[in-house]
């Protein structure tokens, strides 16, 4: 780009100092930990897999790798479900309504996970909002349990998520082309054939963009399973915590964050070539 | 007219239902938290039966309450003014230079953004316990200064390519020296987005849980882990206060973001 206005650009020396101070408190802080938790996976009085090997057979990790892959799968495909319509619902307003409807979708973008969480909990747990008009309607005699297990996580997990998927399947319907709409409509197609064969494939790249996003947001959760779900519904980054502080087994605790770091980076990795290819590059904005 | 939807009604109707019905959702938890806080201190009451400011007293007459508050705002300002410090001079450097590496280095001050924060927590957890910085107010604010880096890095980048690099190359020309470009060329082009960049950088770290939980403890925490615990163990009505003041925080620095980014997009 700057090509032919060299006269501003930086000498290296001067970069180099510019760039010095916080390349080394990177190294410092986020390469140097990721390190160590590396090492102390594969660090027990010499160079060893064990961690992994015992990983890979106890029960109680798998039963979590098995909760993190059905809760984050889940989660995204409700999302993905509830999402489109609201998206679609949003790219029909005129630009000042969209803009007044984008802001209750931002909302719980703002708002501190530690406050929607508490909310979550006002709303649907058992002395909650919800479950007070259940037992009016019915007299007392319907009580849903709601919190604290699996359907709390998915709540805590949607509400998390949603904004993410609106927005990625929102961008690609603004910019798809309307008059293909009112051309098929004018040659007689009705309204669930122009969604089939027009509307839904020309907004795959928002959809899995949306869905690689979710899925890579919640395979690392740790806040929502540990507030709104019970002892059953542990995801990896609550095991990470739970040898961390309950085995002060460092090593298993370790190789458990390796195995999300891998995971995770697989996923975003994914993500960056699906973007590329699609050329969306701001869909989480 | 709707073309989306072709001319049915009916598709329109059923979408813009589903689409209030998840309005609700997104939206009622937000706000619920509002009507409670200034309801019963002794329970946690929708809709409040009287009207007290009570849970307001109890939180600012707990010191366990109010510290974790003080001590987040401090870590939140310390934060946001030493990330700056770092993060705008390098984001000058790699858009204004054509060092060799440059891009494995923006990629490393973007990788905070996506490596998953449990992993990040467990990291620094064993690495400060080995340099004595657990329980540290240092410890803390060094690792939201990584955390924050990311989100003022995008922001002050996105300046710079909108900025005009013409006034810096005149300024050269006519003889300024590097350093009063920087600060009387650049510096006032990039106001905005410092500022939404700062702004991204306060609320990041005032919410930041995960690795707070992992490195503070009974002398260093922060208030989203004490909001942590309390959820976990107690679910105290002072929540309630504690989330209506935090939320109408986050909204007056959202809306700040927005005008600022109406602002920048409409002078450009």
């Amino acid at each position: 780009m700057a090509s032919s206005t060299s006269a501003s650009d930086l000498g290296p020396g001067t970069a180099l100092l510019l760039l010095a101070p916080l390349t080394v408190l990177m190294a410092a802080i986020l390469l140097y930990p990721l390190g160590v938790t590396v090492w102390t996976s594969v660090n027990n009085g010499g160079f060893t897999l064990s961690a992994y090997a015992d990983l890979a057979q106890s029960t109680l990790f798998l039963k979590v790798l098995r909760n993190t892959f059905e809760i984050a799968i889940g989660g995204t495909l409700m999302s993905l479900v509830i999402g489109y319509p609201v998206a679609m619902h949003l790219a029909a307003q005129p630009p000042t309504r969209r803009t007044a409807y984008l802001i209750m979708v931002m909302l719980p973008f703002w708002t501190s996970i530690l406050v929607k969480s508490f909310a979550l909990v006002a709303v649907f747990g058992n002395q909650g909002l919800v479950n007070q008009l259940l037992g009016f309607l019915s007299g007392g005699a319907i009580k849903l349990p709601m919190m604290f297990n699996r359907v709390g996580v998915i709540l805590g997990m949607l509400n998390f998520l949603l904004p993410f998927m609106i927005l990625s399947i929102l961008g690609s319907l603004l910019s798809l082309d309307r008059r293909l709409i009112l051309a098929a409509e004018t040659m007689g197609a009705g309204p669930l054939r122009i969604f089939w064969r027009i509307t839904l494939p020309l907004s795959m790249p928002g959809m899995i963009a949306g869905i690689l996003i979710n899925v890579t947001l919640s395979i690392g959760m740790y806040i929502t399973p540990a507030l709104l779900g019970g002892r059953q519904d542990m995801m990896v980054a609550n095991l990470v915590d739970f040898y961390t502080r309950q085995t002060l087994d460092w090593t298993a605790a370790s190789a458990t964050a390796v195995v999300l770091l891998v995971l995770s980076g697989l996923l975003v990795a994914l993500l960056g070539r699906v973007r590329g290819a699609a050329g969306l590059s701001e869909a989480g904005a | 007219m709707n073309e989306l939807f072709g001319s049915s009604r009916a598709a329109r109707r059923i979408t813009s239902t589903l689409a209030w019905l998840c309005y609700l959702f997104l939206l009622v938890p937000s706000l619920i938290v509002i009507p409670i806080s200034f309801g019963n201190p002794g329970q946690i009451e929708f809709p409040p039966r009287q009207l007290t400011l009570d849970l307001y007293r109890q939180f600012f007459t707990d010191p366990a309450w109010w510290g974790s508050m003080v001590q987040s705002l401090l870590v939140a300002v310390a934060t946001t003014l030493l990330t700056l410090l770092l993060a705008v001079p390098a984001a000058y450097a790699l858009a204004r230079s054509r060092l060799p590496g440059r891009r494995g280095l923006q990629g490393l001050f973007m990788m905070p953004m996506l490596v998953p924060v449990i992993v990040l927590g467990l990291g620094l957890y064993l690495q400060f316990s080995s340099w004595g910085l657990l329980d540290t107010t240092a410890g803390i604010i060094l690792a939201h200064i990584m955390l924050t880096t990311p989100y003022i890095m995008v922001s002050v980048l996105s300046g710079l390519k909108h900025s005009d690099i013409a006034l810096e190359t005149v300024a050269a020309i006519m003889g300024a020296s590097r350093v009063t470009i920087f600060f009387r060329v650049v510096l006032p082009q990039l106001k905005a987005a410092i500022a939404v960049g700062a702004l991204f950088a306060f609320l990041m770290s005032l919410d930041e849980v995960v690795v707070a939980y992992f490195l503070t403890g009974t002398q260093t925490m922060t208030l989203p882990v004490k909001m942590f615990s309390s959820i976990r163990w107690e679910l105290t009505p002072v929540l309630a206060a504690v989330s209506t003041l935090l939320t109408v925080l986050s909204l007056l620095i959202a809306l700040g973001i927005i005008a600022l980014q109406r602002k920048t997009e409409a002078s450009s």
